[in-house]
């Protein structure tokens, strides 16, 4: 009765273990690449108190 | 066991396990609200919700796909696995949570019905950083309601143990659509290598306990015992059980515990009726054969649960021939009594 039921966990499992690691790793490795927001050297410096180093 | 129709049976244990866990929620939801209004100042209350509770609930779901295996590896955890239906009824209200605060803030300002919008705002199948990760968290909601709606020992009853253990089975087809939902929605705007590495640990950590304990049952399914006459098999030698235990063997495609006891020995299905736990891997408490799992119990000699519980497991012959046991292969009804094999003293041969 529970033989069948630990041979389907097994093969979900080893299902799983290749499905998720490349879902996830695709996912990551194709994601948007953000554009930084633009930051001009000399508003960074107006920002920063004088004497500190950014 | 369950006698009559309760509720919940509460008893210590399980009261102790429950503050446990509501209180760990409310400390971890209080921590991450806190830190994350002074953190990021600009978030909204909402926003620190739905993430509040979407992250405890993924987190837990970790916790309760890891407490199986590790019971199999280590009989430490078992306390763990005692009450984790409660844990999993837990994880589907913060998904839940989680689940209606996302919907009322991206999906009920337009004209169209929230969840109609859910479902079809984004059709984008085709492309991994645009797919519709929100989609994929609410097919894993759905399972995870049908979970807790049936995780009372009723519905066990009712739908019988193999439908309900696939019907909860599909707790893995939940996990891997919030992976899904997790990376192709969080991970897509959070660049943070912290959320990676955290989502990325927990799928190594969840996938690596399952294979390692399936590949250990494994070893236990495919072992072989040698069978003389009368289709008797060895099953071990005496002294190897210890008093009050089982020793776990695979005979016919099925495991039978093979327990001692005052001088005796007995042998019953492994399987409880309540949940399948191993009965194997428990241990005879008050001269019953006590589930690890929570705590049914059967009579060692006749395999059914002393009155009024009217649970019934089979039980094997044995016979003890020169300090090891042999087991008869083939089941008796359940609840059939088979008088115990009494152990003989130590150099005298039966």
């Amino acid at each position: 009765m529970i033989q069948p039921l630990r041979k389907t966990h097994r093969r979900i499992f080893l299902a799983l273990a290749l499905l998720l690691p490349a879902l996830f790793l695709s996912g990551i490795a194709f994601r948007h690449s953000w554009p930084a927001p633009a930051r001009s050297q000399k508003s960074a410096a107006h920002r920063l108190p004088s004497g500190t180093t950014p | 066991m369950s006698h009559q129709y309760q509720a919940i049976g509460w008893n210590r244990q399980k009261r102790v396990y429950d503050l446990v866990v509501l209180a760990g929620v409310m400390l971890y939801i209080a921590l991450f609200i806190g830190l994350g209004a002074l953190l990021f100042p600009y978030a909204t209350a909402e926003t620190l919700i739905i993430r509040a509770a979407g992250s405890a609930a993924f987190l837990l779901l970790h916790v309760v796909l890891c407490i199986g295996p590790l019971c199999r590896l280590d009989s430490r955890f078992l306390p763990l696995l005692y009450n984790r239906r409660h844990l999993g009824v837990v994880t589907f209200l913060l998904g839940a949570v989680h689940g209606i605060f996302a919907i009322i803030q991206f999906h009920s300002l337009g004209d169209k019905n929230p969840l109609v919008s859910l479902l079809t705002s984004n059709q984008n199948f085709g492309s991994l950083p645009d797919f519709p990760f929100q989609q994929l968290g609410f097919l894993a909601l759905v399972i995870l309601f049908l979970m807790a709606a049936t995780s009372h020992d009723f519905w066990l009853r009712n739908l019988t143990p193999p439908i309900w253990k696939t019907l909860h089975m599909l707790v893995y087809v939940a996990y891997a659509l919030l992976i899904g939902h997790v990376t192709l929605g969080l991970l897509q705007s959070e660049t943070s290598p912290v959320l990676v590495l955290a989502t990325g640990g927990g799928l190594v950590t969840v996938l690596s306990l399952h294979l390692a304990a399936g590949s250990r049952e494994r070893v236990v399914d495919l072992e072989k015992l040698t069978s003389v006459g009368k289709g008797f098999v060895d099953a071990g030698s005496v002294e190897s059980i210890p008093e009050k235990c089982a020793a776990v063997v695979s005979v016919s495609g099925e495991r039978v515990a093979i327990f001692k006891f005052d001088g005796k020995i007995s042998a019953i299905s492994n399987v409880c009726r309540h949940q399948n736990g191993p009965l194997g891997e428990g241990k005879i408490i008050d001269g019953c054969v006590t589930c690890p799992w929570h705590g049914y119990q059967y009579l060692p000699e006749t395999g059914a649960s002393p009155p009024p519980f009217t649970e019934k497991v089979s039980t094997f012959h044995t016979q003890i021939v020169n300090g090891r046991v042999w087991i008869d292969p083939k089941p008796n009804p359940p609840g059939t009594r088979v008088e115990p094999s009494r152990i003989p003293d130590a150099g005298v041969r039966v």
